[in-house]
């Protein structure tokens, strides 16, 4: 990951990756019924925060696993009938142990 | 030069004065009325309108004001997210998606990067005709 375009931030190209599916994941919380959202944005807010601060910043291979992961629940997330966290508690014992 | 000049002022003043009277008549009632307010909201949908940077600022300063993790004392037109309100990028990112909501539009992602301070926020959305 070499420097990005420069200019006021200096994120890494990786890091708007990360910054912008936590975008998705907050946008398709809306179409969710108050209490639903309040639930799932407090899972990802968490589940985003813990691997901030637990995965190394050079463990690009696991980085972009998580990335590709997120995103595939982030299409089950978006499909109108997913309402609760039954898979996301599946990822979050998954989770746990991250194999990296 | 003068003549033609005032030949000019002189019409477009006509132009404008002859507007009101005919837009807005009186004895027509509600349906005149709310016939007017759905002639504006639509052009209003189709054109988009500027919102007074006064408001948003205001606006803009309310939300990071109520961001749980912002102490407010601290929030200024001018604070930088990460450097005087102590924020990482993901409650950039939050607060983003909040001011998303406050103002009813979407911010695309290569926008949303680089809002980094309040000011930014502010002059984004002050020149973002679809921000309501």
């Amino acid at each position: 990951m070499g420097p990005s375009t420069g200019g006021r931030t200096r994120l890494s190209g990786m890091q708007k990756q990360v910054l912008s599916l936590y975008r998705g994941f907050l946008r398709a919380t809306r179409s969710k019924s108050p209490e639903d959202r309040r639930e799932i944005e407090s899972f990802v807010s968490a589940e985003f925060r813990r691997n901030s601060k637990q995965v190394d910043r050079k463990n690009f291979i696991y980085i972009e696993y998580l990335l590709r992961r997120g995103k595939k629940q982030l299409e089950q997330l978006n499909s109108p009938d997913t309402v609760g966290l039954s898979s996301m508690n599946v990822t979050f014992s998954e989770t746990e142990n991250p194999k990296n | 030069m003068a003549a033609r000049g005032g030949a000019l002022l002189k019409y477009l003043r006509v132009n404008v004065e002859a507007l009101p009277p005919t837009r807005n008549p009186n004895n027509n009632g509600l349906f005149g009325l709310s016939f007017n307010a759905i002639c504006r909201r639509f052009s209003e949908e189709v054109r988009g309108t500027f919102l007074d940077k006064s408001e948003v600022s205001d606006r803009v300063v309310n939300v990071v004001k109520n961001f749980q993790k912002v102490d407010p004392s601290k929030v200024t037109p001018n604070a930088h997210f990460q450097n005087d309100l102590g924020l990482d990028s993901l409650d950039t990112v939050e607060i983003v998606m909040a001011l998303e909501e406050e103002f009813q539009f979407e911010i695309p992602d290569n926008e949303a990067d680089k809002i980094n301070t309040i000011s930014l926020a502010i002059d984004f959305i002050a020149s973002h005709p679809q921000a309501k």
